[in-house]
């Protein structure tokens, strides 16, 4: 499967919608999500608003696929839960894990967005 | 919590009220020295054979700021040198050369402090000194507040509107809690914001106005206000050979005010550069003698490896240059600047060990009324190697281990090895209580009169000065038992903030601040008065002047 | 209904102390002048929030005390772990309790700043406060920071468009340049955008410092961007008479991590040779400055200090909250004014879940759905006032507005130390 590098980070969408509140829709509509490149989603037939399995060596997560201003090759997914479950928690002995520059890959599900608590679920389990 | 006490048959030394090694009582009542108690309920301590002194008063220290939290950040290998485990009531934390508050306190208190001043406070982060000294137990504290690069002083000035800019001295005070004025390098930190080097009294700045006219400001403020304690100036061209001109310079355009000129050593040298590097204390300490109106602290060094910090940030930005060490810099809006350089003074080189010598030899060409013991902690070195500093000043023969060590070139640039005054137990007292508390218009400090403060420090009496000195072995602060046989047994609890209230009397100044505030600063001028309650447990000095 | 007028925001590193909030009933029903997400965080303030719970149970907040106590007092290393969402009131109390316990307190610069106090501590920093990016700053380079997401106001309020003393056109008198991997928001305002390769900012800000010192890479590209752009970049930089570096998690977070940083502030340092130039890390939450600074002036060290042997030790590593639960090292963890089951890499949330956990928050977060132990609080700057630290360290009193149905982070904590205390004595 082709791979991409994943960043994650802040958007405006994320921080209101925490303050909603972390188990409401909202914040689930804001940050489990994957903003790709619209070049990168037609090669891999995936259209906008389609939920996609995202993967990289140390777990994977259902979101959901939107189309942004993201050079080829690249992803970018909102800070939260959700991109947690790609990320290792090795530190390299800095105490800072890598948030951003992972390599990922994914393919179109027809699974729905994971909820927060199939998140926690995946995270009891994995 | 405070009782009754009797320190009974100690020997007395109390410069302010004439007494020097009497055997006397002292006898304390509600945290207040008192004539005779006749009550039953009285602790008594028996000193019998041991020195009995006022408490300590640190009339200038680098303790508590932003830039003491950078300094600490900056360090981490400093403070794993000197770790300081829990002891009962007593907190944790690290010493040497910028120890955690909770050590700072502590060990000035070990030294019979019980009062600090923090030397260089911005007006704009007062909470932030505020909040590190509360973190500082026991001790009675006070701020001096940065105002000699002050934009709105600049803006008045500028405009020759010179009532304004004294109210607006005034109420900075009362808006940030601050005890006193603290001039640093006025004009210098400002140029450097823009990169220029500024290193004068007498040339124009960018804002047309003089160095010297800001001093004098600020100067006739602190007169008009009936502050209790002078301006604190940091003069301009600190460090520098030749820089004794601007020492003369300083003083001969002060004679007319009162004023403490800070950590004096630094502005005794001179030669033309670091290869012809002298000392010209003598020239110095002889135009401060003139000046009784002037006094003056030492900013003794020592050969350890420290931590430079201060408000002139070219000076710090030149001893980044010399030195290669890492280098911290904060320019604050409108007000002020911060430099942070790690240094180690060594015996081995010249210039050091120069500096070494001026600073004693200034402390033995000068009346212990006029001449204070600091290492300007941590510029020179930490506070808590007082006991060394005192060793110089109280024994010729432990001078000469070092001045023994000299090659005859090195030893003909100072004047040290012909001083062979020793200053005697009542001398170092005068200089770290009595005459500091003097200098601060601490009314109630530094002396074990009726009616001061009951700070009384009780030490045995050891082979020399500096190591009876060393250790405080029983301390009343506020009349309440804090250290006993040498060791602290209460911490617990804050001591008192000591700042000024002026009468600020121009009531259209707060509109002129607020315009001010709305165009240039960063944050609204309703949030930056410091709140009462930062305030805790406060002793107003009263003024009782006005403009 | 009552206006309070200069309120201070309490979200992120902004501080914005302009707000003005309408209060009817005791709610808050209108925010002038904030962001949208600080409109969110106020007219929100009342929904979601978190209640008593002891092991899934709905209680009382004293008997969630009280078990938060018993928890505490029984286990031998405890994580006490947040607390840039608190007061530094609050943050004073959990190092006394971290102290006491002989436990390891961390909190979240860990996994967002901390790499920027590593090269801080390597390298030193010149800095300035945001008034003097207002007053004098021509040139601003944001690198790795999209602050119209992260810090929304940070370019109308300090950086961007005020006018200053020294800056009379506002936006007309600045130059913004932009450096990120991808374009966002905050690149289109730029009038430079470098779009630099992912992981190559060391490389690329190395060249900009090799070329300052006048000399020439061996490639025409590094990191995706000719050299002769970055010879016109480094013009730029030298024409400034007041130039300001603002740096995010684009350096912090990629490979190389503390080194990106310390690059950065090099190149700024050098820079002062030439001309005038400060850095400035843009700090995420409101006062995660207080955080750091309360725990260097107690105890020496920033962040990642750990009190087993009676003394602050500090080791980034070994200490930090993601390498103790990694290694599972601590047999409790106490979270306060932050949610690092949402924050944290998943196997670290999953050692969260092994282990007592006791969550205090205002509101209900992911933490919160994994403990054994919820307290709720007062948020501060909304229901409690206290001392918060802005990025650049300008302390200001947040405000309390209406009256909290909980008691503060400071007397939950306090009660839990004295409780602890008892059981020990």
């Amino acid at each position: 499967m082709k791979k991409f590098e994943l960043i994650t980070g802040r958007t405006l969408k994320q921080g209101i919608a925490l303050h909603i509140g972390k188990t409401t829709e909202s914040y689930q509509n804001a940050v489990a999500v994957a903003y790709l490149n619209k070049v990168d989603m037609d090669e891999n037939f995936i259209t906008e608003g389609k939920n996609i399995l995202l993967s990289t060596d140390f777990g994977r997560v259902v979101v959901k696929a939107l189309k942004d201003d993201i050079p080829k090759g690249m992803i970018f997914m909102p800070y939260g839960p959700w991109a947690n479950l790609l990320i290792s928690v090795n530190t390299h002995g800095t105490g800072m894990p890598d948030f951003k520059s992972l390599i990922a890959w994914f393919s179109p599900v027809d699974e729905e967005v994971w909820s927060w608590e199939k998140v926690l679920k995946e995270v009891k389990t994995l | 919590m405070s009782g009754n006490w009797l320190i009974r048959g100690g020997t007395v030394y109390d410069p302010l009220n004439g007494i020097t090694g009497k055997v006397k009582d002292i006898y304390v009542k509600n945290g207040k020295i008192v004539n005779k108690i006749d009550e039953f309920d009285i602790k008594i301590f028996d000193a019998t054979g041991m020195i009995v002194a006022p408490g300590n008063v640190e009339i200038h220290s680098h303790i508590a700021g932003p830039k003491l939290t950078a300094g600490r950040i900056l360090r981490p290998e400093d403070h794993i040198k000197d770790p300081v485990k829990a002891k009962h009531s007593l907190r944790s934390g690290c010493g040497f050369s910028v120890p955690s508050t909770f050590i700072t306190a502590y060990r000035y208190l070990s030294l019979g402090y019980t009062t600090l001043m923090e030397a260089a406070v911005p007006p704009l982060e007062a909470r932030h000194a505020l909040d590190e000294l509360e973190d500082m137990p026991v001790v009675d504290k006070g701020m001096y507040i940065l105002m000699g690069n002050n934009n709105i002083i600049f803006s008045l000035l500028r405009k020759k509107e010179y009532k304004k800019a004294k109210e607006f001295v005034g109420w900075l005070l009362n808006a940030t809690g601050g005890y006193g004025i603290k001039i640093v390098n006025p004009g210098g930190t400002d140029s450097w914001k823009w990169g220029k080097i500024f290193n004068s009294l007498s040339d124009e700045t960018d804002w047309n106005i003089k160095p010297i006219e800001i001093v004098k400001l600020l100067a006739e403020s602190a007169e008009e206000f009936k502050l209790p304690h002078p301006i604190h100036f940091h003069t301009y061209n600190i460090g520098f050979p030749g820089n004794y001109k601007a020492a003369l310079d300083t003083i001969s355009k002060l004679k007319e005010y009162r004023a403490h000129l800070t950590h004096f050593q630094f502005y005794c040298y001179g030669g033309d550069s670091w290869n012809n590097f002298r000392s010209e204390s003598v020239k110095v300490a002889e135009e401060i003698r003139k000046c009784p109106n002037i006094t003056v602290d030492m900013g003794q060094v020592l050969f350890e490896n420290t931590t430079t910090m201060t408000a002139d940030t070219p000076w710090q930005f030149n001893l980044h240059k010399i030195s290669k060490n890492r280098w911290v810099s904060a320019d604050v809006e409108n007000e002020t600047g911060s430099g942070i350089v790690p240094y180690t003074y060594k015996s081995t080189n010249p210039v050091n060990v120069i500096q070494w010598a001026t600073g004693l030899e200034l402390a033995l060409l000068l009346d212990p009324w006029h001449i204070f013991l600091t290492t300007d902690s941590p510029n020179g070195g930490p506070f808590f190697l007082y006991p060394q500093v005192i060793e110089w000043l109280t024994s010729e023969e432990a001078r000469k281990k070092i001045i023994d060590k000299l090659s005859p070139r090195i030893k003909k640039r100072m004047y040290l090895p012909n001083i062979h005054r020793e200053l005697s137990l009542a001398d170092i007292i005068t200089m770290m209580s009595a005459g500091t508390a003097k200098a601060l218009g601490l009314k109630n400090k530094g002396h074990l009169g009726i009616g001061a403060d009951a700070d009384i420090a009780v030490y045995k009496s050891k082979e020399s000065i500096s190591k009876t000195l060393s250790k405080v072995n029983f301390l009343l602060k506020g009349g309440k038992l804090v250290v006993k046989d040498g060791e602290i047994v209460d911490a617990v609890g804050n001591g008192k903030l000591l700042r000024v209230v002026t009468n600020v009397e121009d009531s259209s100044l707060e509109k002129y601040i607020k315009e001010y505030f709305d165009m240039y600063y960063s944050i609204n001028f309703s949030n930056y008065k410091v709140e009462h309650d930062y305030f805790k447990n406060e002793e107003v000095v009263p003024c009782g002047g006005s403009i | 209904m009552k206006k309070i007028d200069n309120v201070i925001c309490p979200f992120c590193g902004c501080l914005c102390d302009d707000l003005s909030i309408r209060i009817e009933n005791n709610k808050i029903i209108s925010v002038e002048k904030g962001c949208s997400i600080s409109k969110s965080l106020f007219l929100n303030h009342d929904k979601d929030l978190a209640l008593p719970t002891v092991y899934g149970e709905k209680t009382s907040i004293k008997e969630s005390v009280k078990e938060a106590v018993n928890i505490l007092s029984s286990k031998k290393h405890t994580l006490i772990y947040g607390l840039s969402s608190t007061s530094i009131e609050t943050q004073r109390i959990a190092l006394e309790l971290a102290e006491f316990l002989g436990g390891s307190i961390d909190q979240t610069s860990s996994v967002c700043h901390g790499p920027t106090v590593l090269a801080t501590q390597q390298t030193g920093i010149n800095t300035c406060t945001l008034g003097e990016v207002k007053n004098r700053a021509d040139v601003v380079l944001f690198w790795g920071s999209n602050p119209l997401e992260s810090h929304q106001r940070h370019y109308k309020r300090y950086s961007l468009f005020p006018k200053g003393m020294f800056i009379p056109n506002g936006r007309k008198s600045r130059k913004l340049i932009v450096a990120d991997v991808r374009p966002t928001n905050s690149s289109k305002l730029a009038d430079i955008f470098l779009q630099i390769d992912i992981g190559k900012d060391y490389e690329v800000i190395n060249v900009l410092r090799l070329l300052l010192k006048g000399k020439k890479p061996t490639s025409d590209i590094v990191g995706g961007i000719e050299v002769k752009k970055l010879k016109d970049l480094l013009d730029v930089m030298l024409s400034a008479n007041y130039g300001v570096i603002f740096f995010g998690m684009g350096l912090t977070m990629t490979k190389g991590k503390y080194h990106n940083v310390e690059a950065a502030i090099s190149l700024v340092r050098e820079l002062n040779f030439h001309t005038r130039w400060s850095i400035e890390a843009m700090r995420g939450h409101y006062n995660v400055k207080g955080a750091g600074s309360v725990f260097s002036w107690q105890t020496g060290f920033p962040y990642a200090v750990n009190f087993s042997l009676g003394y602050p030790r500090y080791n980034p590593g070994e200490f930090s909250a993601v390498d103790l639960l990694r290694r599972k090292e601590v047999d409790s963890m106490l979270v306060i004014a932050s949610d690092p089951a949402a924050a944290f890499p998943h196997k670290a949330v999953k050692n969260m879940m092994d282990i007592p956990l006791i969550v205090i928050d205002p509101k209900v977060s992911i933490s919160s759905k994994i403990a054994d132990v919820i307290i709720p609080t007062a948020q501060v700057g909304i229901g409690t006032a206290g001392t918060a630290y802005r990025m650049d360290g300008i302390p200001l009193r947040m405000k309390k507005l209406i009256s909290s149905p909980y008691p503060s982070d400071v007397d939950v904590l306090s009660s839990i130390l004295s409780g602890i205390k008892e059981v020990k004595k």
